[in-house]
């Protein structure tokens, strides 16, 4: 069994990577929160976005703020059309469908980004920040300024949204929208203009996750496609795509469990596994009380 | 089906029931297609589409058991690869460990599959919809990454068979009587057909018309007394034994085999597929194999198409089917190919006078 | 329903039956074509282009050679660089005289790493586009599969191997040294800069424990302790997997990786913004990480402290005719290699070299048995681009590529190390290159660096 001080590298990197599956977690929750729809293309539009934001900065040569601008709006405007054609079309159908659906959204993006930026060659692609290159020290260990900016980002995040969804108007709008369309339209909110604001809104936080996602993992298709959203989807599940504090905690803790598992030879090689436990154990621990779980009904 | 022919046809129809004949007709049909791919096809492929169709013919078994999940049951499983995954490493394990029978070592695959996809799901089962799909698509993570670790059997020894430091990895054995490419392409329909026929038994017992209700409304089914965990456990079940039986048979197709090739988002595109090809009838999985294993071949083949384009087509169609068309190609082609016959008869018979003999025929195709 | 089945069944027969070399014309750059292209910039370039062929500027118009190759192309690995360079330079001899005059056609496919794919398009290469050579293979696992099958049918095939079977079977011989021996090159060039402990790293792809082997039996040999690891890639956590190999090289220790340039590029990246790479001693790679790509990335603090393995010699800088024939026949017929000057494209046209180099030997039919025996006659033929001169040999296996280069980024570009970085044999301490040396003796170097 590994020393104290062989572990505490791996809190300050474990922080680190619950803070990535954090940005990515939390932001499906909201999409969830708002729109009832699980988005599992929201690691997709990050990366596409994101791969943009590289060729607007290595290709074009422009500065990198126009690049990230680029991303952000990238997200907000292609969630928006999607949103906008599918959200009405599929209301009726159920949560459940309407996730598979966002997961035709991922596959096309996923192929789309292969073909438009292939890896051949041995290419190496990479989205920098000014803040990689420093840091401070916490002990023997050092801490980079991008894993703090993305902590932070994902708690600015967690509290800007939670706080909107509860406390304003519009938030209080979108959350009636995503429990039941046709009652909220009867109250006399103007749907089409809450459900847009909503996708457009969670579009953007795709963006700016995406931005800092290519940085602080990697900028690889299947890396911001799959393997980050998969993971952050156990965060979600454990808050049982409810509560947004809930998904943030979860993703610290899988991210602290997965890098302090590294250490320990009986278990590391399997240590990419800690979400998909994690998540299993808390849903299972969870429908033990109860046999149905929401109120909404699948068509 | 209603019989529409009016008052004066009921003696006619009592002798020859319309639906009986139908069902005849469509069973011949089927018998023929079958016929000319087990005989006719193999002489027309080359060595390229001989293996595309035995890749075609085992994925139609894992299209087949995804299908009965998603279409009979509701449960949209996002983690059949691990299912797949899990036979097999069973199927190359026995077959490399031990000297049985091919036939039995893929029942036995089919069978332990089945107990450790049973078992695995069971505590989940009490979950619904969208978070028993989600839960399906952790679990198939974890066995992903397990498997990664464990790798697929290559001819070693102790409880993994896998030896890593292997200069000359053996293939897997095929039956002996199957052991060439146009051989093993006619067995692997043969199985696919027997495992088609042991779902489609299902659907017209007791569990076909449990899990019939379990669709339309699962608290209407609890409260007539359907056990809905014990049916939902039943169609896990079977879904996971044939899924098994074709993991055995793509190990003695691929011959070797990889976790690079089996990632966590060829579940994503099998749902995709699965979608696409119809999820209310046994054909739905025959179109969804073609989707998924000849459409890419037959395209790179004749075009050099990249697989991306494939991808982005799977996106689009799982998106359309969702959206209008709920019951996939094998529901929509049916009907599009009726309009098209409305259609033609329609502009066919318009310089006719209009006389009720000219009205007549078209009523009498419309019951079909 | 059955409208549907009956008429993908159909598309099937129909498809089935129109099978047969569609594949070769999409892919490969036909000659005309490209002498179209070559007669406008002829002017400047057939003097650079022109030594590839025998006759220079006079097409090739008789039977063609038909000659294939199987890459890997799919998400995350794409090889396809190889054989399009391969192409390229047959595009080049087919401008200028071609093969004896006649043409080579060349059959470049992509697989996605599925078995049975690979097997049936080996089979379709031979039966139904008749080729009779392989020239240009390169793929994680087709020696593996593929390796019976030439065997049976004769055929002796030329590529840039990866698989353990790509080195030690007789049908096939690789221009480069594949994992293994590019990871012994890495680890005895750190032992012999000082390391006193290995950390090595690898992707978790198919050979692990063999590609280990070799790094394991050569610091054991030198009583250099090695511990190792293998990833899931694509890599998520660089960040830990920075910290762990650290950890375990020590501050006196070397970090030896083998992965792909992006996965590399990452864990490089991490020890960086962790401020790590000071903590061991050096840090070493395998020959992917020898592109472009990677040391314009890396920044300035790596120069001298991160040596890669090169197989091949390196092109900046390079003057030789060799190099500006490469660069001529990457420019004017290189359009679909999209990376450039690189490991890829260089492995690429050093295969494109000795297969021409092998075949203008020929006299009789071009057949299978006369291409085979070809190819295995080439002896100590200097290609201009690699240490030794390449043999083919009519070896149990092969490891022709047995002796490297080990460079280090300065600024943007990777250039020979001057301490030790030049050609160097490949330690014998690894059993497998022992056993090679045994039967097939040790070349020495023909090409020296130009650094």
């Amino acid at each position: 069994m590994p020393s104290w001080s062989e572990f505490q590298p791996f809190i300050v990197s474990g922080l680190a990577l619950g803070g990535v599956y954090a940005l990515s977690g939390v932001g499906l929750v909201v999409l969830y929160r708002a729109t009832g729809v699980l988005n599992l293309a929201f690691g997709a539009v990050g990366a596409m976005g994101a791969f943009i934001a590289w060729s607007i900065i290595n290709k074009a040569g422009a500065p990198g703020w126009v690049g990230w601008i680029a991303c952000i709006l990238f997200g907000g405007v292609l969630t928006l059309g999607y949103g906008l054609i599918f959200g009405p079309l599929l209301a009726a159908r159920g949560p459940l469908v309407q996730t598979i659906c966002t997961l035709g959204l991922a596959l096309v993006l996923f192929g789309a980004m292969d073909l438009l930026w292939s890896s051949s060659g041995g290419q190496a692609r990479s989205i920098t920040l000014p803040s990689d290159s420093g840091g401070f020290m916490i002990g023997q260990v050092q801490v980079n300024w991008t894993s703090v900016i993305g902590l932070g980002a994902g708690i600015v995040i967690t509290a800007g949204t939670h706080a909107f969804l509860r406390y304003t108007k519009l938030g209080t709008a979108m959350r009636a929208m995503a429990n039941d369309r046709e009652i909220t339209a009867t109250l006399g909110v103007p749907v089409r203009r809450v459900e847009a604001a909503a996708w457009f809104g969670c579009g953007l936080l795709a963006g700016i996750a995406g931005i800092l996602l290519a940085d602080l993992a990697a900028l690889d298709d299947t890396t911001l496609t799959f393997t980050v959203v998969i993971s952050a989807l156990a965060a979600a599940l454990i808050a049982r795509l409810h509560s947004i504090w809930i998904t943030f905690a979860a993703a610290i803790v899988i991210g602290l469990v997965h890098d302090l598992i590294t250490p320990i030879t009986q278990l590391t090689d399997y240590r990419d596994m800690t979400p998909f436990v994690l998540a299993a154990i808390a849903l299972i621990a969870v429908s033990r009380r109860q046999v149905f779980t929401q109120s909404r009904e699948e068509g | 089906m209603i019989d529409t022919a009016g008052p004066k046809a009921p003696a006619a129809a009592r002798l020859l029931p319309r639906p009986d004949r139908r069902a005849l007709v469509r069973g011949t049909i089927i018998v023929v297609l079958l016929l000319l791919a087990l005989f006719a096809l193999p002489p027309l492929m080359n060595g390229y589409y001989t293996v595309t169709m035995t890749q075609v013919a085992i994925y139609s078994i894992v299209t087949l058991g995804l299908g009965l999940l998603v279409g009979r049951v509701g449960l949209y499983s996002l983690g059949q690869i691990a299912v797949l995954i899990i036979g097999a490493w069973t199927g190359a394990r026995l077959l490399f460990g031990t000297g049985q029978p091919f036939i039995v070592v893929m029942i036995e695959a089919g069978l332990v599959t089945m107990i450790i996809g049973s078992l695995i799901t069971l505590p989940a089962l009490r979950l619904r919809g969208l978070y028993l799909a989600l839960i399906t698509l952790m679990l198939a993570g974890a066995v992903t990454v397990i498997e990664a670790t464990l790798n697929f059997p290559n001819g070693g020894g102790g409880f993994s068979g896998y030896n890593g430091s292997l200069v000359h990895i053996p293939q897997i054995r095929r039956p002996s009587f199957a052991g060439t490419d146009p051989a093993y392409y006619r067995f692997s329909v043969i199985v696919a057909i027997v495992m088609f026929l042991l779902v489609y038994v299902h659907l017209r017992a007791r569990p076909g018309r449990a899990w019939a209700s379990i669709r339309q409304s699962e608290a209407a089914s609890l409260a007539a007394g359907i056990s809905t965990t014990f049916y939902k456990l039943w169609a896990m079940a079977l879904a996971s034994f044939v899924t098994g039986v074709a993991g055995a048979l793509l190990a003695g197709g691929d011959r070797y085999l990889y976790s690079i090739d089996f990632p966590i988002q060829n579940s994503i595109t099998l749902l995709a597929v699965v979608l696409m090809g119809g999820v209310f009838s046994l054909a739905g999985a025959v179109i969804a194999a073609f989707l998924q294993s000849f459409l890419p071949a037959m395209l790179y083949q004749l075009w050099s198409v990249p697989y991306d384009w494939l991808l982005i087509l799977f996106g689009v169609g799982v998106m359309q089917v969702l959206a209008t068309a709920p019951g996939g190609i094998a529901d929509q082609f049916p009907k599009d190919m009726k309009r098209l016959y409305r259609l033609i008869r329609r502009l066919v018979s318009r310089p006719a006078p209009a006389s009720s003999s000219g009205t007549a025929p078209a009523k009498g195709g419309e019951a079909a | 329903m059955l409208l549907a089945t009956l008429a993908a069944l159909s598309l099937g027969v129909l498809a089935a039956c129109s099978s047969s070399s569609s594949s070769s014309s999409s892919s490969s750059p036909p000659a005309s074509s490209s002498s179209a292209s070559a007669s406008s910039s002829s002017s400047a370039a057939t003097t650079s282009t022109s030594a590839c062929g025998t006759k220079p500027g006079v097409a090739a118009t008789g039977t063609p050679i038909n000659i294939g190759a199987i890459n890997t192309k799919q998400n995350g690995t794409d090889f396809s660089d190889i054989e399009n360079m391969t192409g390229a330079y047959f595009a080049c001899v087919n401008a200028n005289g071609g093969i004896n005059g006649h043409p080579i056609k060349y059959f470049p496919v992509t697989e996605q790493t599925n078995p049975s794919q690979i097997a049936s398009l080996a089979k379709q290469l031979v039966t139904s586009d008749h080729v009779v050579g392989m020239a240009g293979n390169s793929s994680i696992i087709e020696c593996t599969i593929d390796q019976g099958y030439w065997k049976s049918v004769g055929i002796y095939a030329l590529g840039a191997g990866i698989a353990p079977e790509c080195y030690s079977t007789p049908n096939t011989a690789s221009v480069n040294m594949g994992p293994r021996y590019s990871s012994d090159g890495a680890v005895s060039y750190v032992i012999s800069q000082g390391a006193t402990k290995i950390a090595f790293d690898q992707s978790n792809v198919p050979g692990t424990t063999y590609i280990a082997a070799g790094p394991n039996a050569i610091a054991k040999a030198k009583s250099v302790p090695i511990q190792d690891f293998t990833e899931n890639v694509p890599i998520t956590s660089a960040d830990s997997i920075a910290i762990k190999l650290v950890n375990a090289a020590g501050s006196n220790g070397a970090v030896v990786l083998n992965f792909t340039p992006p996965e590399a590029l990452l864990i490089l990246q991490a020890a960086q913004k962790l401020n790590l790479e000071d903590r061991v001693k050096s840090w070493a790679c395998s020959t992917p990480c020898n592109t472009d790509f990677l040391a314009t990335a890396l920044g300035p603090k790596w120069n001298n402290k991160l040596f890669v393995n090169a197989e091949l010699t390196p092109l900046d800088g390079n003057t030789s005719p060799t190099a500006q024939l490469f660069d001529g026949i990457l420019k004017q017929y290189g359009t679909d290699v999209s990376g450039g000057v690189g490991s890829f494209s260089e492995m690429g046209f050093v295969i494109g070299e000795i297969a021409t180099h092998a075949l203008e030997t020929i006299t009789g039919p071009y057949t299978i048995a006369s291409v085979s025996a070809a190819f295995k006659a080439v002896d100590n033929y200097n290609t201009g681009l690699l240490c030794q001169g390449y043999v083919y040999g009519n070896f149990p296996e092969h490891i022709p590529n047995n002796m490297d280069y080990t460079v280090t980024p300065d600024n943007g570009k990777f250039v020979v190390a001057s301490n030790g970085g030049g050609c160097t044999l490949i330690s014998a301490n690894d059993p497998q290159i022992a056993a090679y040396r045994s039967v097939a003796g040790t070349a020495p170097s023909v090409n020296p660096p130009t650094s």
